[in-house]
């Protein structure tokens, strides 16, 4: 079973098309990445993706829950999907550490062990020594690693980040995706938006939009991976 | 390039024998320059020629061991003190064929462009697997860097073209 499904997805805003029918699925321990022009609809696919917004018409169910059906969609997000997003959307009156801390704590993590983990996933992601620091003191590739430490937390089974590479340098990026590859092996399901053709060579299978549509995807390389 | 100065930079860690040049010149351009044990032995006679290398001996199985000498360590420092150039690269035939499809009537240029993309993303992928396999040894990752570096340079320079093509059509 696919752990993220999308079925002929469409999403207008007023009378704006972001997407017209996208259908694509992402396994246990895939890689996906999504690449496109700016506009092309990469963002609006992953927001849907995480439940964050609802399709104009078309399905989205992860782990088989269809999301349309899914009464706390917000319980939903924080117990198995991670996300970093484009603008990283860190909460500026809480430290690094305490930002990754709080999907944890809102699941019902007790402070203790919230507060290992997040330590856990700073190091992971290299950005350890910043922990006690707020976002407005951090460079933005420091931000960046905060926001992606805040996804990996806890047990993911699907993880989505758009962009989640913008603000680093060539090597770090390759941390990151080595990171993120790491959490596909361990059975994670990963949905990469990228428009960086070196980072989403990482993935298993590239998707190109284009309008709001997929253009093309280099899916027979996943059967060669396979 | 050449080979040259490649056999020169591995013999200024210390004498070493013909097959060992072999072995460890494709170690460290991550094997993407497959050399033939012929051609080593053949650039080797032509540095002994040239002051560059000296026969040392053989080692305890009689295989001949070469040794940079001083002028070779000085051809070694000239070499690495150099750029290289940009004018001597081979016509691109990925450039012509994109300019020639868009003077031509009747070519599909966006699927020109589509299908070089798959292609080039293709052979990305390949190279980023060839990376992840790399377990310690930098400069067999960066040689591969490298060709990533290229491979990306291309895919961007594709999104260029679509980009300006569209917006002309527009
Ligand atoms: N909330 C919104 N209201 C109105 N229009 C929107 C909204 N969100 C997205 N759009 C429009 O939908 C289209 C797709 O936007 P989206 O953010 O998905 O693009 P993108 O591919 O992520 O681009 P970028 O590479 O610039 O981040 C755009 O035309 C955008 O203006
Ligand atoms: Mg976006």
């Amino acid at each position: 079973m696919s752990v993220l499904e999308m079925r002929e997805v469409t999403r207008t805003f007023g009378d704006v098309p972001a997407l017209r029918g996208v259908t694509l699925a992402v396994g246990r321990g895939e890689l996906l990445a999504v690449m496109g022009p700016s506009g092309s609809g990469k963002s609006t696919l992953l927001n849907l993706a995480g439940g964050l917004d609802r399709p104009t018409s078309g399905s989205v169910s992860v782990e088989g829950a269809d999301l349309a059906s899914v009464r706390d969609l917000a319980a939903l997000r924080r117990g198995g999907i991670g996300y970093v997003f484009q603008d990283l959307n860190l909460i500026p009156s809480l430290t690094a550490a305490e930002n990754v801390m709080l999907p944890r704590e809102l699941d019902g993590v007790r402070a203790g062990r919230a507060r290992e983990e997040a330590e856990a996933a700073l190091r992971e992601v290299g950005a350890d020594e910043v922990a006690g620091r707020f976002p407005g003191e951090l460079s933005g590739g420091q931000r960046q690693r905060v926001a992606i430490a805040r996804a990996l937390v806890g047990e993911r089974c699907l993880l989505l980040a758009d962009e989640p590479t913008g603000a680093l340098d060539t090597a770090t990026g390759d941390d990151i995706l080595r990171l993120l590859r790491e959490r596909c092996d361990a059975g994670a399901a990963v949905l990469l938006v990228t428009h960086e053709p070196r980072y989403a060579a990482w993935a298993d299978r590239v998707v190109y939009l284009r309008d709001g549509r997929v253009a093309d995807s280099t899916a027979e390389a996943l059967e060669s991976a396979r | 390039m050449s080979i040259r100065h490649g056999l020169l930079a591995l013999l200024s860690g210390g004498p070493r024998y013909g097959y060992q040049l072999r072995v460890e010149f494709e170690a460290s351009t991550g094997a993407t320059w497959p050399l033939n044990i012929g051609q080593v032995y053949t650039t080797l006679s032509r540095l002994e020629r040239d002051g560059l290398v000296a026969p040392g001996g053989a080692d305890d199985q009689g295989r001949t061991l070469y040794a940079i000498t001083e002028a070779g360590r000085e051809e070694l420092a000239t070499w690495f003190a150099t750029p290289v150039g940009q004018t001597d690269r081979p016509r691109d035939e990925l450039v012509i064929k994109i300019a020639m499809a868009v003077a031509a009537a009747d070519v599909d240029v966006a699927g020109v462009i589509l299908a070089q993309r798959m292609a080039t993303m293709r052979t990305l992928q390949e190279l980023t697997r060839a990376k992840r396999g790399v377990a310690d040894g930098a400069a067999q990752r960066l040689v591969l860097d490298s060709m990533i570096f290229k491979a990306e340079a291309e895919q961007r320079w594709l999104d260029h073209c679509e980009a300006v093509l569209k917006e002309r059509k527009a």
